[in-house]
């Protein structure tokens, strides 16, 4: 049994649904916050998640960051030794999708070489005839950044889990991996 | 005269706390002589551990294998519980893709009941830790 311990960041442009992702899967799906509030700085969550097949788990530390460039200066001691990201665009909103790259760029700098798992949610699939990121493009971005990738409408409770999911899943594999290389250094 | 390594378990060090957790790699693995076998940190830094030993013992060099750890810091206690840590040294190691990193540390002669290894940061999500030596002169009763 291993019990993995990572910390996630939750980025991506303000009103996304990056607080209400995470307050959704805090609580397992009782609470969404139907007003937005704009997170200032810093909120801090934990929750574990099992890895199917397995006795292991990944207890995630979810730093829910402000989206606004104004408390960018305040988080960037937060960036310090990530181990996954989870990037949250708006389906609906086209600038919060291009924004991703600035996100990702962020990280770029911050990881050092190190490779980190991360995973790009497109939220609010409920807005079915105000979509204007294609799930298409949004896939493919992902895919040629390495990132995977997820759609999810934390307002219908539709996929909150799986970003999680895929991280911890991507956590524990490079965690395997790594105890191989261990092992072949004696 | 050959030194006695206090960190080995067969010299009677024990574990007193570790901080992360993987079943097939528990921090034993750096007190049983064998660079093969390994402690794993599983996520997020610092990560430490601390060896008891028997009595209170003379200790003249201190030295770690290990893979991955970038700042290290060691600290020593000689309290009878593990409290009052004081620090020995703090060094940021190098690293080399593929290869053990294996430091020795040079101290002046210090008596010590607990050793305290804290590994602050890492060049990767996680670290290992293959051995741990603490070496000082056998006691002369």
């Amino acid at each position: 049994m291993v019990k993995l311990a990572a910390k996630c960041i939750l980025a991506g442009d303000p009103a996304v649904g990056k607080s209400a992702l995470a307050q959704m899967f805090r609580t397992d799906g009782a609470h969404f916050q139907k007003n937005y509030t704009l997170t200032m700085g810093i909120e801090l969550l934990v929750k574990a998640v099992s890895i199917p097949e397995t006795s292991d788990s990944v207890e995630f530390f979810i730093f829910d960051s402000a989206g606004k460039d104004l408390f960018s200066e305040v988080l960037e001691k937060l960036w310090e030794q990530l181990n996954v990201l989870c990037l949250v665009y708006d389906i609906t909103n086209e600038q919060s999708f291009n924004n991703c790259a600035k996100w990702l760029e962020k990280l770029k700098t911050r990881a050092a070489g190190m490779h980190v798992p991360g995973v790009l949610v497109g939220n609010k699939t409920d807005l079915v005839g105000r979509r204007v990121v294609e799930q298409k493009q949004a896939q493919e971005w992902a895919e040629q950044h390495g990132l995977e990738y997820c759609e999810m409408s934390v307002k219908e409770m539709k996929n909150f889990e799986t970003p999680f999911h895929i991280l911890a899943k991507s956590f524990h594999q490079l965690y395997k991996e790594k105890v191989e290389t261990f092992h072949s250094l004696a | 005269m050959r030194g006695t390594d206090w960190c080995l378990s067969s010299a009677g060090a024990a574990l007193v706390l570790a901080t992360s957790s993987d079943e097939q790699h528990p921090a034993e693995s750096v007190m049983d002589g064998n660079s093969e076998t390994f402690w794993t940190t599983t996520g997020m830094f610092p990560q430490e551990f601390i060896i008891g030993f028997p009595r209170c013992v003379k200790i003249s060099k201190v030295a770690i294998q290990s893979y991955l750890v970038r700042t290290l810091r060691i600290e020593r206690s000689v309290s009878e519980d593990p409290v009052g840590f004081e620090e020995c040294i703090e060094k940021d190691l190098e690293h080399t893709e593929g290869q053990l990193q294996k430091e020795e540390f040079p101290l002046p002669e210090f008596q010590a009941t607990y050793l305290r290894f804290i590994i602050k940061s890492a060049f990767d999500h996680f670290v290992s830790v293959h051995r741990v030596i603490a070496e000082g002169a056998a006691e002369n009763t």
